[in-house]
């Protein structure tokens, strides 16, 4: 069984991100499931970059202690990383740099001998280790010949030869001078085509197939490659991808949209979603529909940019002076942010309020593996459901906030001939106008609440359970992104036979406390896992259906979970 | 609300609410000459889009009927352009204060000139906070004495004109509160221009500022003759420069013809945002992923 785990390090410019990625890809045409995530530096030149790679020959939802190869572009990297290395683990790495001491499978290539003798620039040095790293997984070198002409399909072919030359020059260095160390680790398989997909792209894609039609963005690491993939994608999407002057411009332009008729999105992180809470708020009482990607970064402030937290959680679910209903989803993975996008989308406008959808940058950024039929089906199945938008109303008479039973009203879309109406962000009477007066206060405060109830009883899903609950000792609970490393670690507990089980949630506010007492309520050992530092869905369960889990394991130091630090650290 | 609108329009179908302004305030007057001015290029209130900022000016969102945002104080040209984006065949209006427009939304309005998105902003520039009762807006001359500002206000005045006209609006005016009349006039054309329209009103509040009242601005406001060149930017550039020395030109004191922001989004070359059809193919999206 393959589970192999490829890393490689260099300083920030050398191209670590292409070649890592360009690794994934490889992986997955062999026909394996992949998982990798980048370390970068908030710099654009200089400190130390580093991606890596799980390859394995299922599904994987997170990364591994043990680097079974490391790529050192620098002896920084080694230094590093060593202390994730074993006896069996390959170091590619260039003698003439630095010496590697102790016990691991040495495989020297004279990197910058190689690029002096063949005139190639510094950064030429990834592909002749893209080139070893091939050799040493025992792939052949047609694969990477293709990866590096589609990446570079838009240049001139003399780059593409280039680059395929010395992928060539550091295959062949390790094909004859380490022929008996040379195995084939990842022979290819016939597995189903996959993508090889971020969060990010997932987010992007599936709001593509939801009919988005404006997405509006101020650029903030972790959420700006969301912006940019749109933009590069406008002519064919036809969607219009604004970058606005600053995050309340950005909203408030989607709000202007959505209220026009159209679905719209914005992305941003903690620093770009504080200035937008007034806005949130405005949707919430003007009950425009607006789904807002929230990608978490660590903070308070600017943090850390480019490393991973899910502080934002509560900062998320109480967003908004006033009291308003919103939706708070949070995918655990590619495929769940692929079909929570699209679901977003519709309850946005079927309960006509702002639906936030929760990543981090661990999601955001980490590529995985997703079935391409799986995205073919998605695309054949899914249909919009703009709820009451309507082009005509229903009545003579047009309320636009007319009291219902279920809290939901008819939206007219703006511009229908006869009509007009106000959305209106002082509190107001059925038809749009302002009011002050007490009774129909209330009334509106309760129609929007309804429209909480309503949710709840149509599309609230209460969590999904991984493993037998019923044999479990342990059950984790969590929600997000910590999905992957979980799993991961109930795989390494069930071979040391400690049986568990996983509550996972993706649709984290509001919650329906009687469909989630339950889970609880087993007599086993409850254990809490969050990327943050106060377990903040832990006291979002107190709160919300006075569930109190004390037995925490909870990671704040701006890196996601290895899943054997929570095998370990339950034992501690 | 929904009514029969006939084909052409009266000043009764865009009657709202009876406004709650004091009396002798000038939003009346800027009130009425919108609706003459949008009765009198036809428009209904199905057949437009007025967003309102936040402050006695915005409270016309009650008095006058069309499709329309009350938005935040602040916020009212992110919300415009939002509307024209997702379907720029709607005539988009901004009503708001100097407050609003010029002090919390600040940034909004210096982006929105350099868009060149086609919206109409009319700022009703009172040079104080009206409906929080009588704090110095940005509009207020440097010395104004305010209960926010007791020994007078330190700043000089922002320039509304100058800053504008500097950030790239493509049609910049000035009017009074007390000329009915002339402020149809630029309205209409204002409405008409294709880009963006700055329309600083200057509107004395008879409550709160003692000082520019209609008689302050009777003896400083003068209409630019009708040999005024519009489109000379350098001759805009003093005349808006005049009004640093409580000297008021009225009337279109710029106006160009640049393309607009919609017109230069590929994507919006056949029909609008709105219209469109939804994608149904996502092959070539998937492709680079694989």
């Amino acid at each position: 069984m393959s589970d192999f785990l490829w890393k490689i390090g260099g300083e920030a410019g050398a191209g670590i991100m292409t070649t890592g990625l360009s690794f994934a890809k490889i992986a997955s045409r062999l026909g394996y499931h992949v998982i990798d995530f980048v370390e970068y530096p908030s710099l654009i030149r200089g400190g130390h970059n580093s991606y890596e790679v799980r390859v394995a020959d299922e599904k994987v939802g997170a990364l591994k202690k043990e680097v079974d190869c490391l790529v050192c572009l620098n002896e920084d990297t080694f230094r590093r990383h060593r202390q994730r290395l074993t006896p069996s683990s390959y170091v590619i790495y260039d003698e003439a740099d630095f010496a590697v001491q102790g016990e691991f499978i040495k495989i020297a290539v004279p990197f910058k001998k190689i690029l002096s003798e063949s005139k190639g620039s510094p950064v030429m040095m990834n592909m002749l280790a893209l080139g070893a790293s091939l050799a040493v997984i025992g792939a052949d070198l047609d694969i990477v010949n293709d990866i590096i002409q589609e990446q570079f399909a838009d240049k001139d072919q003399t780059i593409v030869d280039l680059n395929q030359k010395f992928a060539g020059l550091g295959f062949n260095y390790v094909k004859t001078n380490y022929q008996t160390l040379v195995k084939t680790l990842l022979p290819k398989k016939n597995e189903e085509k996959k993508m090889v997909l971020t969060g990010n792209d997932a987010f992007s894609l599936a709001s593509v197939v939801a009919d988005c039609r404006l997405f509006a963005a101020y650029p903030m690491t972790p959420a700006s490659s969301v912006l940019t993939t749109l933009a590069a994608w406008q002519e064919k999407t036809g969607m219009i991808v604004r970058h606005s002057e600053d995050e309340i411009a950005v909203i408030n332009t989607a709000l202007g949209s959505s209220f026009a008729g159209v679905r719209s999105a914005i992305a941003t992180s903690g620093g770009g979603f504080a200035l937008m809470v007034e806005a949130l708020s405005f949707a919430g009482v003007a009950e425009i529909p607006l789904v807002v990607f929230l990608a978490q970064r660590p903070g308070p402030a600017t943090g850390m940019p480019t490393w991973t937290e899910q502080g934002d959680l509560l900062f998320a679910v109480n967003a908004g002076h006033g009291e308003f209903p919103k939706i708070v989803l949070a995918p655990g993975d590619v495929a769940e942010m692929i079909e929570l996008t699209a679901k977003a989308f519709d309850l946005a406008d079927v309960y006509q309020l702002p639906v936030i959808i929760l990543s981090d940058m661990y999601l955001s950024e980490s590529h995985q593996t997703y079935p391409i039929k799986g995205f073919n089906d998605f695309t054949a199945s899914y249909r919009v459901n703009r709820g009451k938008l309507v082009n005509q109303p229903s009545e003579s008479k047009y309320l636009r906030y007319k009291v219902t039973d279920d809290g939901i009203s008819e939206r007219l879309v703006p511009g229908t001939s006869g009509y007009f109406y106000q959305a209106n962000s002082y509190e107001h009477l059925e038809d749009g106008h302002s009011t002050e007066d007490a009774a129909e206060r209330v009334k509106q405060v309760e129609k929007r609440e309804r429209k909480r109830i309503t949710y709840l009883k149509q599309d609230f899903q209460p969590a999904k359970i991984y493993g037998d609950m019923a044999a479990a000792t342990v059950v984790f609970v969590s929600w997000g992104s910590t999905k992957g490393p979980i799993i991961e670690a109930q795989k390494i507990l069930d071979r040391k036979r400690v049986k568990s089980a996983f509550i996972h949630f993706t649709h984290l506010y509001p919650l329906e406390k009687d469909k989630i007492r339950p889970l609880f309520s087993q007599g086993k050992r409850y254990v809490l896992v969050e990327n943050n530092y106060s377990g903040q869905f832990g006291k979002l369960l107190r709160a919300e259906a006075g569930i109190e889990l004390n037995d925490q394991i909870l990671k704040y130091n701006g890196r996601n979970f290895y899943p054997e630090e929570i095998s370990e650290k339950l034992f501690k | 609300m929904n009514k029969n609108f006939t084909p052409m329009t009266t000043i009764q179908n865009f009657d709202g609410y009876k406004p709650t302004w004091c009396p002798g305030c000038g939003n009346h007057g800027i009130g009425a000459a919108i609706k003459v001015a949008l009765v009198q290029l036809g428009l209904s209130p199905s057949s437009v889009a007025t967003v309102f900022g936040i402050g006695c000016s915005g409270n016309m969102n009650d008095f006058l009927n069309a499709y329309a945002i009350h938005s935040l104080h602040g916020r009212s040209i992110p919300n415009a352009i939002g509307i024209k984006l997702a379907n720029h065949k709607l005539p988009v209006i901004v009503i708001a204060g100097d407050g609003d427009i010029y002090g919390e939304g600040g940034n909004h309005l210096m982006h929105a000139c350099r868009g060149n998105h086609d919206l109409t902003v009319i700022v009703h520039d009172n040079r104080v906070y009206g409906l929080t009762t009588g704090q110095v807006s940005p509009r207020a001359a440097k010395g104004f004495r305010s209960k926010s500002t007791p020994t007078g206000i330190i700043e000089k005045p922002l320039n509304p004109l100058l800053l504008s006209l500097t950030s790239g609006a493509t049609f910049v005016a000035q009017a009074f509160a007390g000329d009915v009349n002339q402020m149809v006039a630029i309205f209409k054309k204002g409405i008409e221009h294709k880009g963006f329209s700055l329309i600083n009103v200057i509107q004395p509040c008879v409550t709160f500022n003692k000082i520019n009242t209609y008689q302050y601005y009777l003896k400083r406001a003068y209409k630019l003759p009708p040999e005024y060149r519009t489109g000379d930017f350098d001759e805009a550039l003093k005349k808006a420069h005049e009004i640093d020395e409580e000297k008021f030109p009225l009337g279109i004191i710029y106006e160009t013809n640049l393309p607009v922001y919609t017109d230069q989004l590929p994507v919006l070359k056949e029909k609008t945002l709105l219209e469109r059809e939804r994608m149904s193919n996502f092959d070539n999206l998937m492709e680079e992923y694989i």
